[in-house]
C-alpha cells in the first residue's frame, strides 16, 4: 500500500486532468471563432472521454456503497417535494383574509397614485401629438370603435336580410 | 510524460477493491453520463438557436369573423351528424393550447373521432374593444356564432362544449337562448358555483377588491397584470417547470412539447374592461349565475332551463376552478340525462398533454359521439 497515493495527491491529478481541458476547450472555442462559417462546437465532445473515465470508476467505488444512479432520481424527488412543500406554505399564506385584504389594499393604494399620474401622462401625450399635428391614441381608438360599430350593423343588417328571406320562402307564390 | 489515466490513479487509490462493481451499475452510470450530455447539448441549442414550435396545425378554415373574434371549423372525416361548438376563455390565453402540436392536440382527437368541430377564438382585444362585455359575449356573439355552425353544418342542432370561463359563458347563452337547439352541453373545468372558487375567489371578494376603481383607472385588465394574478396563484411554478426542464431536457420529445407549451404559458391576453368588471362582479364577487339572478340581454339566465344531456369533468388537482365549484352544474341543470367525472390532472393538464390523451379526450368523445 505504500505505492498508493494521497487525497492531495488525488486531488492534484484530478485540477490538472481540469486545467488542461480548460485550455483544451478554450482553444477549440478560440479556433472555432476564427473559423467562421463552421459548425457549432458541441461542448460534451471534449470532456467525454475524461469524465467517462471518471465516471466509470467512480461507478465502481459506489458500488461497494448502495451510491447507483436511483441517487440522483432521489435528490429530483427531495426537489419535489421541497417545492412542493414550499408551495402549501405559500398558498396556505395567501389563502388567509389578512393576505386577500393586504393585497386589495396595495393594489388600492397603486391605483390611488396610478389614476392622476396617469391622467397628466395622457394629457401630455394628447397635446403633445396635437401640436405635431398627429393623430392620438385616442382618437385612432375612437376610429376603431367606430369601425367595430359599422360591423355590428352590417352583422344585424344581414341577419334581418335572412329573416326576411326565409320568410319570403315560407309563404306560398 | 504520458498523462496517467484518471481511471487508473482512482483505482490505485481504492486498492482496486472495486473490480467486482456489477456490470449493471456501471450501466446505468453510464445512462445518467449520456442523459447529462443531451442535457448539455440541448441545453446549448435552447440558447443559440431556439426553434419557434409549430402550433395549430390540424387544418381548418375561417368561416365567420366579428371584430376580433373568430369562427375556425375544422377538417374532419365527419361520421357524427351534430356539429361541436368549442367555446374556451375570453383573454387570459391564446386557445391554440387545444391544438398545440400534432399527435397531442384535442381538437385534432375530436377531429379524428368524425366530429364537425367548431371553435371560437374570442381573439386578443385592444382598447377599442373595452366597451365590450359579457352580456354582449352571451346575447350577440355567441348566438351567431351558433347560427353560423348550424348554417355550414347544415344541421338544426349543435352540441356546446365549454372550457374553462367558456363554460359558465356558454351555459349562459344554452339557458337564455332555447331558439338555437343545442343537442348536449359539455363543460370541461368551467366554474359555475363560484362561492367554492378558491384563492381567486377570496382575492375578488368584494371586501378585498374594488373592480369598479380597478377598471375606471386602467381602462382594462393588461396581460402583464393578467399573468401577475396567475403567477400569484402559484408562485413555485415557474420554480418547479424550469426543474422539471432540467431533468427531462435529455429528451427531445420533451423538449419540443415543453417549447410549445412555454411558448403558450407565456402568451398572456388582456381582459376588456367592461367585460372584467361585469365577470367579476356577476360571477365571482354576487355568484348570481348559479344563485339564478343573472339578467342578460333582457334574458333571464336559470340554468334550470338547460335540459339537453350534459357532461361535466372536473380536475382534481384544478386551482383555478376547483372541482366543487364545477361539479356544481349537475345540481343545477334541468336535465335528465347528466354525468359528472373527476379526472386526475390540473387545470390546463386536463385538457393539454399526454395525461389529457388518456384520461380526457377518449372520455369526452365517448360520450359525446353516441349522442351526436
Amino acid at each position: 500500500m505504500t505505492d498508493t497515493p494521497g487525497p492531495s495527491q488525488l486531488f492534484d491529478q484530478w485540477r490538472k486532468q481540469f486545467e488542461e481541458g480548460a485550455q483544451t476547450w478554450s482553444r477549440l472555442i478560440t479556433q472555432t471563432a476564427a473559423a467562421s462559417p463552421s459548425p457549432t462546437p458541441d461542448p460534451s465532445a471534449f470532456w467525454r472521454p475524461v469524465l467517462d473515465q471518471g465516471v466509470q470508476t467512480w461507478a465502481q467505488l459506489f458500488a461497494q456503497t448502495p451510491a447507483s444512479p436511483e441517487l440522483v432520481t432521489q435528490w429530483k424527488q427531495f426537489l419535489d417535494q421541497w417545492i412542493e412543500a414550499w408551495s402549501k406554505v405559500l398558498g396556505q399564506a395567501m389563502g388567509t383574509e389578512q393576505f386577500a385584504k393586504l393585497m386589495g389594499q396595495s393594489l388600492d393604494q397603486m391605483l390611488v397614485t396610478a389614476a392622476p399620474a396617469k391622467k397628466v401622462v395622457d394629457q401630455q401625450i394628447e397635446q403633445t401629438l396635437q401640436a405635431l399635428n398627429l393623430p392620438s391614441r385616442s382618437q385612432l381608438i375612437g376610429i376603431a370603435k367606430q369601425l367595430v360599430e359599422l360591423e355590428d350593423r352590417i352583422d344585424r343588417l344581414e341577419d334581418s336580410i335572412t329573416k326576411l328571406r326565409r320568410l319570403a320562402e315560407r309563404e306560398p307564390k | 510524460m504520458a498523462q496517467e489515466r484518471f481511471a487508473d490513479v482512482v483505482e490505485r487509490f481504492t486498492g482496486g477493491f472495486a473490480a467486482d462493481v456489477p456490470a449493471e451499475t456501471i450501466k446505468q452510470w453510464q445512462e445518467e453520463l449520456e442523459r447529462g450530455f443531451r442535457r448539455l447539448r440541448n441545453l446549448h441549442g435552447l440558447v443559440t438557436n431556439p426553434v419557434e414550435p409549430k402550433t395549430g396545425q390540424t387544418p381548418r378554415v375561417e368561416i365567420y369573423k366579428r371584430n376580433k373574434s373568430r369562427l375556425y371549423r375544422y377538417e374532419s372525416a365527419r361520421t357524427h351528424r351534430t356539429p361541436v361548438l368549442f367555446v374556451p376563455n375570453l383573454g387570459i390565453s391564446r386557445p391554440y393550447i387545444f391544438d398545440l402540436l400534432p399527435g397531442g392536440s384535442f381538437i385534432e382527437h375530436m377531429t379524428r373521432q368524425g366530429f364537425d368541430f367548431y371553435l371560437l377564438d374570442w381573439g386578443v382585444f385592444g382598447p377599442e374593444d373595452n366597451d365590450l362585455s359579457v352580456d354582449e359575449c352571451v346575447t350577440k356573439i355567441l348566438p351567431r356564432m351558433a347560427r353560423r355552425v348550424l348554417e355550414t353544418s347544415e344541421t338544426d342542432e349543435l352540441s356546446v362544449l365549454g372550457y374553462c370561463m367558456g363554460a359558465p359563458i356558454s351555459a349562459s347563452f344554452v339557458a337564455s337562448h332555447p331558439e338555437v337547439q343545442v343537442k348536449n352541453f359539455v363543460n370541461m373545468a368551467g366554474p359555475i358555483d363560484f362561492a367554492k372558487v378558491g384563492l381567486f375567489g377570496l382575492w375578488l371578494d368584494k371586501e378585498n377588491f374594488n373592480v369598479d376603481r380597478f377598471v375606471d383607472t386602467l381602462g382594462s385588465v393588461p396581460a402583464d397584470m393578467v399573468r401577475a394574478g396567475f403567477k400569484l396563484l402559484k408562485p413555485t411554478m415557474d420554480l418547479s417547470t424550469n426543474l422539471n426542464l432540467w431533468w427531462n431536457m435529455w429528451n427531445d420529445k420533451y423538449l419540443e412539447g415543453f417549447q410549445a407549451l412555454n411558448k403558450w404559458a407565456n402568451e398572456y391576453v388582456a381582459f376588456p374592461g367592461e367585460f372584467f368588471r361585469q365577470w367579476v362582479r356577476d360571477f365571482y364577487q354576487d355568484n348570481k349565475l348559479y344563485r339564478g339572478e343573472l339578467v342578460m340581454g333582457g334574458r333571464p339566465i336559470c340554468l334550470e332551463r338547460i335540459t339537453c344531456p350534459v357532461f361535466v369533468v372536473g380536475a382534481k388537482e384544478d386551482y383555478i376552478a376547483p372541482p366543487e365549484c364545477v361539479r356544481a352544474l349537475i345540481d343545477k341543470v334541468g336535465s335528465r340525462e347528466k354525468e359528472y367525472i373527476e379526472l386526475p390532472g390540473g387545470h390546463i393538464s386536463l385538457i393539454a398533454g399526454r395525461g389529457a390523451a388518456v384520461h380526457c379526450w377518449p372520455k369526452v368523445s365517448a360520450w359525446l359521439g353516441p349522442r351526436s
